[in-house]
Order: C-alpha cells, then structure tokens, then sequence
C-alpha cells in the first residue's frame, strides 16, 4: 500500500529556479524511505510540501489517501515533522514544550501525559523533562526535537536531516529510534546528505539532483547497478582549464581500455569501475604514464552508494561539504557531467 | 472547541514566557519609571506656554506615556515571534492542525494582558508622583480597549514583517525607523496646537495619534465621547487591517 505518492510535483522559486521538477514519488506504507541528495537538490523542498509547510507550484500529491491541496488540515494531524533546526523553546522545559503540542494536535489530557512520557522514554529525556531546554545539549535538544514530531503518534514521520551536524555517537542513538519507531507502523520518510545514514537504515533510497529524482531503489540494488570493483583516481590539482582537460583525456583514454566497464568523471578525478581490481590498478597507473597523467591518489574500493551517487550526478557527496576547497581552487563545485 | 483551545494554548505559553524572563519584567517596570522621571524634568516649563490643558506636564503625560509603551510594547512582540521564526519553533507549529487565527489571536491576547500591565504600572507610579485620572475605572477600562487596538495593529503588522523577512535586520531597521515618528508625530509629548502645521497633518494619518487623543481627556477633563467613537472606529479598523495582513503572511510563511 502507498501511503505518498506525489504526482508531477514541481516547486518554482521566482518564477525560474525549479527547486523540485515534475517530482513523481512512491512511499510505502511502513517503510523508511530516505531522500539523499546534495544541498540544494531540493530534498527539504520536497518535503516542506509534503509537510504542508509550502505550497506546490503545481502538481499533486496523496498522503495517507488525502489530497494534500484540500485536505492540509487531516494530513497535519497525522504526520510528525522533525525540521533540520532542532526547534525547540529554551523558555518552556521538555515537558511543557511535548505539552504544547499535544495541545495544538488537539490530544486530551490524558493521551497528552501518557504520550509525553511515552516520547520521553523513547527519546532518553526522562530524567531532563522537567528542566528548562536552556540546560539541554545540542544532542538532546534535537532528541526532544525528534519527540515533539511523534507526540500525535503519526502515521507517518518526515525527518529533514535529522543527524546533520550531531556527533557519532548521537547520530548512532537517533538511527536507533528511527528504527525504534519505525517498529511501531510509522512510515519514515527522511532526506539526508550522509550515504552511510541511508546505507544502514534506509529501505529504499532516491537520489535526488536538481529537483529530479535520478535513481532509485533498495541501497544495495543501487550498488548493484555498479558491478566490479571501483578505482578512485584524484589528479593533482592544476589551473583550472587545465584540470578539466586532464581528466576529460584521461576519461577518454581509460575509457578505451578493454579492461575498464565504465569510468565517470569527477572535479577532482575520476571514478573507474572495473571486474578485477587488482589487477586493474597497476594497468590504468601504466595507461596514465604513457600519457603523461600523474595521478595523486588511487584507491580500490567495493561500489559504495557513494560511486551510485557519482555515476549520476558526476560529483560525490563528500565532496559537498567542503564545496569551498573546490572554490578555492578554482575547481566549478557544480561540474557535473 | 478546538479553536478557543489553541488560543489558549498560544496565550499561555507566551505568558509563561514573560513570567520566566526577568528581563521583561525589568523593561515593563523600569522603563515607565524613566520615562516618566525623565519626561516631566525635562518639559517641566512647557506648561507654561500659552495653549497647554493642564499646568502639570505629569498630568498632561501620563496618558501619552501609556500609549507610547504600548508602542514599544509591540515591537518586543515583533521580536518574541523572530525568535520562534529563527528556533524553527513556529514551523514545528505550522505543521500541527492548530488553527492559524488562533495564533494570531493568542498573541493578540498576549499583547491586550501585557498592556494592561503596563497602564496599571503607569497609574501607579503616576498617582504615586500626584497625577489623577478625572473618570476613573470607567477611564481606565477606555484606556484598555484604545491602547489593546494600537497594540494589536502594530504587533500584527510588525509580525507579518518578521513572518516575511525570516531575519532580524529588516525588523530593526523598520521598529527604529517608524517608533520615534509614531511617538513625536502624536500629540503624546506635546499638543498638537504647538506644533506647526505640517506636524498636524501628519498626526491625522497617524494611529497613534487617535489613540491619545481618546485616552487623555480620560485624565485631565472626562469622557470626550467624540474622540473616543473616533477612535475606536480608527483603531479598530488598525488592529483588523493588522490581523488580516498577519494571517496572510502566516498562509504564506512556508512559500
């Protein structure tokens, strides 16, 4: 059963930029969907519609059998919501903030106590309740976050980046409520830009570029999709026409090869996918000598989601993070095949 | 009755907010005080010029000074919604069912609870220091009503900036901007009759204006039923306009 399901979805900002394009999105009912994407392929924009936060420019879309443009108010009842911000009130301590929104989900007094406890022992916040959110860490904050989402018990949870900035070790405690909540029925549908988030705990993954979904399916169908081993190649870094030039040879030489399944370009280098890496390696090293490339660094690794996400967008999502290194160094940080 | 409910709810979490913050507290005590120590020194002799209603300024003020706080009042308000905007609060609640109009009116309470605050704050001190309020309860519920409507305008309108700026800039620049002319071009420091004539004309555009003159022959002569009808017509229209334009940008907060 499809508990979303969107319909040509399209978000345009000032009348130009399509922040989502002609999205068309299945989620199953009690799966954990994860929207993954770089900043600014449209993944919050997705689901601030979904949300009923913003409204589509056009298109449509069915949430739990209700039209979204017409039935905003039965869809807000039955989702939770956890936003990137750990949005929480330092003037009202845990427990008073859980209670003013099982207030405005219109819970009576008895469900809104037994629910705030219920969240709070879920969360770990049992013994923080009652002290004002100014005392909370940045771990707990975005816990109590996280709980106001789930004091209606929704239908389904939308979390935008629910682990963006935390530590390790938090980001491990929220994969496991996630999993924890997603046992008791709740759908989950989250976006992130962390491949290892959506590896570990995702059902079924979109990748999401320019407001386009351009893959789709369980992480490892996805990896699957790469077959053989993957050589990641990073050329040193020269004047930026130059660099481009370089790989762009390059590509076309190891493309050549009979050895070679597939090679993507990358700012920085290039990702070649071939059967036997092994013995691949020291073989592309003497194609790059004879053309006079140097490669600065060459690692052999199995297809990671990370190499699914390069086949289709052209740039790897670690990469987005320090998109000021290739501004710096001249690289176009949107290069992209 | 989900609506009476969610209003509430709004209601009291802002109220829980002011009596947690020690701050607030200190502003709506404090500032009176020295406004009206300050304000009565310094125009202590512009009693004496011909025209003025009453040969004591703190008598001639007090009034004048309960309608400007309102006006500051508002603008803390403008900012109090910055914060939750910034926090990711109100979004966290623009996704709850809560009735929108609910929102507004539970901070449009908010503002009419604060504001009777302060007139009582500024009664007392001004009794304290000599003044006297000529209509006396029936004045001061007046003064309520004519200060709550000032309040409620301007906290919306502010709000609705703050809903579409989404950043505490333009929200600054414009509460500098507009406070100091919405005071001066109001008879609330001065009478109008000792201004020139430019300033006069100003003042008939100006809400504040209506507010002061239907609150202070509450203080100095009686009900001045002319003025008040006229304000609140005024007024009322103000805090609706206020209400209108701050729902819409609600509706429009996400876009």
């Amino acid at each position: 059963m499809n508990i979303i399901e969107t319909f040509n979805l399209t978000k345009v900002y000032n009348g130009k930029t399509s922040a989502v394009d002609d999205l068309n999105l299945v989620i199953k009912k009690g799966e954990i969907f994860g929207l993954l994407g770089p900043n600014g392929a449209g993944k919050t924009t997705t689901i601030r519609m979904l949300v009923t936060l913003t409204r589509p420019t056009s298109g449509r879309a069915v949430i739990d059998g209700h039209d979204l443009a017409k039935e905003a108010r039965a869809i807000r009842q039955i989702i939770g919501y956890s936003s990137q911000q750990a949005g929480v009130d330092d003037n009202a301590t845990g427990r008073e903030y859980l209670g003013l929104f099982g207030n405005y989900y219109h819970l009576d007094g008895q469900t809104i106590k037994r629910r705030i406890d219920e969240v709070l022992e879920l969360m770990e916040l049992e013994d923080a309740a009652d002290r004002l959110v100014s005392t909370y860490s940045g771990g707990m904050r975005k816990r109590l976050e996280i709980a106001t989402a789930l004091i209606n018990k929704p239908k389904i949870l939308i979390l935008d980046e629910p682990t963006l900035g935390l530590d390790v070790q938090t980001r491990l405690r929220i994969w496991d409520y996630i999993r924890e909540i997603n046992k008791e029925d709740t759908t989950i549908l989250l976006t992130t830009h962390y491949l290892e988030e959506t590896d570990k705990l995702c059902d079924r993954v979109a990748i999401i570029d320019h407001g386009k979904i351009v893959a789709l399916g369980t992480p490892d169908e996805l990896k699957g999709e790469i077959s053989g081993d993957a050589v990641t190649l990073t050329l040193p870094l020269q004047d930026p026409d130059q660099h481009a030039k370089t790989i762009e040879r390059a590509k076309q030489l190891l493309s050549s090869q009979t050895f070679v399944r597939d090679v993507v370009a990358r700012d920085d280098g290039l990702n070649v996918y071939v059967d036997e890496g092994s013995s691949a390696v020291p073989q592309i090293l003497r194609v790059l000598e004879e053309a006079d490339v140097k490669a600065e660094g060459i690692t052999l690794t199995r297809p990671s989601l990370d190499d699914v996400f390069v086949k289709y967008t052209g740039r790897t999502l670690r990469e987005e993070k320090g998109a000021a290194r290739g501004a710096l160094g001249g690289v176009r940080p949107r290069g992209g095949r | 009755m989900p609506f009476v409910r969610d209003t509430l709810t709004s209601l009291t979490r802002l109220l829980r907010t002011f009596t947690r913050s020690p701050f607030y507290a200190f502003v709506y005590l404090v500032q009176p005080l020295i406004w009206l120590l300050l304000f009565t020194q310094i125009f202590k002799s512009v009693t004496m010029l011909p025209d003025f209603p009453t040969s004591s300024y703190l008598q001639f003020f007090a009034p004048g000074l309960i309608v400007t706080l309102a006006v500051f009042n508002s603008n803390f308000t403008g900012f109090a919604l910055l914060n939750d905007i910034n926090f990711g609060v109100l979004e966290k609640v623009l996704v709850t069912p809560v009735n929108r109009y609910s929102l507004i009116l539970g901070t449009v309470l908010y503002v009419a609870v604060t504001g009777v605050l302060q007139v009582a704050v500024v009664l007392i001190i001004s009794f304290a220091l000599g003044a006297t309020l000529v209509t006396g309860v029936g004045g001061i519920l007046i003064t309520i009503v004519i200060v709550s409507l000032l309040g409620i305008g301007l906290t919306s309108l502010l709000g609705a900036l703050a809903l579409r700026a989404k950043r505490v800039e333009p929200l600054i620049f414009v509460s500098n901007l507009i406070t100091l002319p919405l005071i001066f071009l109001s008879s609330a420091l001065i009478p109008a009759s000792l201004t020139p004539d430019w300033v006069q004309t100003a003042m008939k555009f100006n809400p504040v204006n209506y507010a002061v003159l239907a609150v202070r022959p509450l203080f100095l002569t009686g009900y001045d039923w002319n003025a008040i009808g006229v304000g609140l017509v005024i007024l009322g229209a103000w805090a609706a306009a206020g209400i209108i334009i701050a729902e819409y940008a609600f509706r429009r907060f996400g876009d």
